[in-house]
């Protein structure tokens, strides 16, 4: 007997459909790792037991009958509480949807469900995905897995801690600005923001509309090329607009490795001010055991990448005041009692129901997007955003791959940063692919010499070749050894398969 | 051009979010911060530059074959309001002066 948190997602397949172990099996593993490991981590909200143990019973009753199994048959699996799934609550994070009951399930979740996922819970987040730290979260904080004292990042804190806690093998989050990327980087686990449009976004709480995107996250490159080809395998999402068809198998050229193919490093970024010695250290040993395994590295420039937070900061929020005045107290959410009109009803209840960030970025977006302000600030947001894309396809002329740190440094300790303003800078590397909408990935590298917290780095692609970070991703995960770590005070705690 | 906390205050009543006296002044030291922030966007000058609104440049409205087909039943339209009628959610008086309509 071993401990299920020791498994790949292939493995843990693999073994249902070879009847070494059941899926219900499985189901309880996790449960009782969630139970050994979530009072102090804090990853989940809620635990959906019985949509899990019903998922793998119906799993191996048709294993039972000699049917085919999914390719995901078992594997354990939370969500950010931003998706939809019937028989949980979906509350953001924020008492203005504590009570809201998912009416229908997010076409993300309800993919990875039919590729053969156990849906253990719904997983903490900044309040509506506002924020680097999950600390905005009304239920509370999670923890980060290597460090308790430490965040796990965000907004997808509750994601990434919880597959870095081993309570989970695989998790879905949302990234509008780095959330998938930089909580993967604190909690040492990989994180894929894919392309924008890759994944469907129906049946996602929206933030920002032309930023936000759905990846998942896992201890392997192997478990996230599993989950893509989950997530995307079915072809373009009729429910969403946005969704693009895309035919490709993530795992088939995952162990081709990266001889003969370019990629570049953006001085400007890997050596800008701000960032940690580690995480400098990280990129250049990253780098070399690219050009070890055959890979030519080469130093591109990215004109105006400087301008990506100022036209985030600008974008962002006014999506965001736009996406969340449906939040109105009528037709869900919380309600003030007692208003004698609509509009002080609506007022009462945005006020209670919204913390303090979600609150500061609605009324950035209402000021930016207010007459006369328009136009010196949301337009020409959208004009630097034509100019960082045309700089990414510029670069990506001459390299396959772009290479940077995921993050300016490792997991800060709660309340470290407590301005605002000072918690966006957090987002200086992630920020530029939402606004150009090309993927990216982090990766762990292992933990830091100095910090002893994990550090990792992002590879940044063309748009639609998500396939190819992957490739490149292994060989990074191949030179560091780094695959299937899961934080060493969790390791082994509950959990016997 | 520092914000108000007279600006501040009416941009809290159009985004319908109530603030006391001492979450104004917070939210005003953090507007006028945040917009120190955005000051690169201002300063650049794109002259000529076409906006890009959306990162799928070449998006077309995705329209679905125009079919009959079951959307969200109305229980589950209604089952999260606080207090609905039959097959509405209910408000308070609009223009103040009444009880639930």
């Amino acid at each position: 007997m071993s401990c299920f948190d020791a498994l790949s997602a292939a493995e843990i397949a693999r073994g249902v459909a070879a009847g070494d172990f059941s899926a219900e099996e499985v189901a309880r593993a996790s449960l009782d790792a969630i139970a050994a490991r979530d009072g102090e981590i804090h990853a989940l909200l809620q635990v959906s037991e019985e949509l899990a143990l019903s998922r793998a019973r119906e799993l191996d009753e048709a294993r039972a009958k000699g049917e085919a199994l999914p390719p995901l048959a078992g594997v354990p699996l939370s969500v950010k509480d931003n998706m939809n799934l019937i028989g949980s609550r979906t509350t953001c994070g924020s008492r203005m949807l504590e009570d809201y009951e998912s009416p229908y399930t997010a076409t993300c979740v309800q993919r990875m469900i039919d590729a053969g996922c156990l849906p253990m819970g719904k997983a903490n987040m900044d309040e509506f995905a506002f924020g680097s730290s999950t600390e905005t979260s009304y239920f509370g904080k999670t923890a980060n897995p290597w460090d308790t004292e430490r965040v796990p990042g965000g907004s997808s804190g509750g994601s990434a801690a919880s597959v870095a806690s081993g309570e989970v093998t695989l998790s879905l989050g949302s990234d509008t600005g780095g959330s998938i990327r930089q909580p993967a980087a604190f909690c040492g686990v990989v994180g894929l923001k894919p392309t924008y449009g890759a994944v469907s976004r129906y049946g996602i709480v929206a933030f920002g509309s032309s930023l936000d995107q759905v990846g998942p996250f896992g201890r392997r490159v192997e478990d996230v090329a599993m989950a893509m080809n989950a997530l995307m395998g079915p072809g373009a999402d009729p429910m969403d607009s946005t969704s693009q068809e895309c035919p490709v198998d993530f795992l088939e050229h995952l162990e081709d490795g990266v001889e003969g193919l370019k990629v570049g490093l953006v001085p400007a970024l890997s050596e800008a001010e701000g960032i940690s010695d580690e995480v400098r250290a990280a990129v250049r040993a990253a780098a070399k055991a690219l050009e070890d395994q055959g890979a030519e590295i080469l130093e591109v420039a990215l004109p105006h990448i400087d301008d990506s937070i100022a036209a985030y900061y600008v974008i962002g929020p006014c999506e965001a005041f736009s996406n969340l005045a449906r939040f109105d107290g009528v037709r869900y959410g919380y309600q003030e009692p007692g208003c004698a009109t609509l509009a002080e009803q609506s007022e009462k209840s945005r006020a209670k129901g919204f913390g303090a960030e979600a609150k500061r970025r609605q009324m950035l977006g209402a000021y930016l997007l207010s007459s006369g302000v328009y136009d010196r600030y949301y337009y020409k947001a959208q004009q630097a955003r034509t100019l960082i894309t045309r700089s990414y396809a510029k670069a990506f002329e001459r390299a396959d791959v772009l290479l940077f740190p995921s993050a300016p440094r490792t997991a800060f300790k709660f309340g470290e940063i407590s301005s605002p303003t000072e918690m966006y800078l957090s987002d200086m590397f992630t920020i530029s692919s939402n606004i150009a909408g090309n993927g990216s990935i982090s990766v762990p590298v292992g933990p830091g010499p100095e910090s002893g917290m994990p550090l990792a780095v992002q590879l940044q692609g063309p748009a639609f070749k998500d396939r190819r970070l992957l490739t490149f991703a292994r060989a990074i995960e191949r030179a560091f050894e780094a695959e299937g770590s899961v934080a060493p005070a969790c390791a082994g705690k509950g959990g016997e398969l | 051009m520092a914000l108000s906390e007279h600006d501040v205050r009416a941009i809290a009543e159009y985004a319908r979010i109530g603030l006391d006296d001492e979450e104004l002044r917070e939210m005003t030291a953090y507007m006028n911060d945040a917009v120190a922030l955005l000051q690169p966007i201002v300063d650049f000058d794109p002259e000529g530059v076409e906006p890009t609104f959306h990162p799928i440049g070449d998006l077309s409205d995705v329209m679905r074959d125009d079919v009959e087909k079951p959307g969200l039943d109305l229980e589950s339209a209604l089952e999260n309001a606080h207090a609905t009628d039959d097959r509405f959610f209910r408000v308070p008086s609009i223009l103040g002066g009444g009880g639930l309509s």
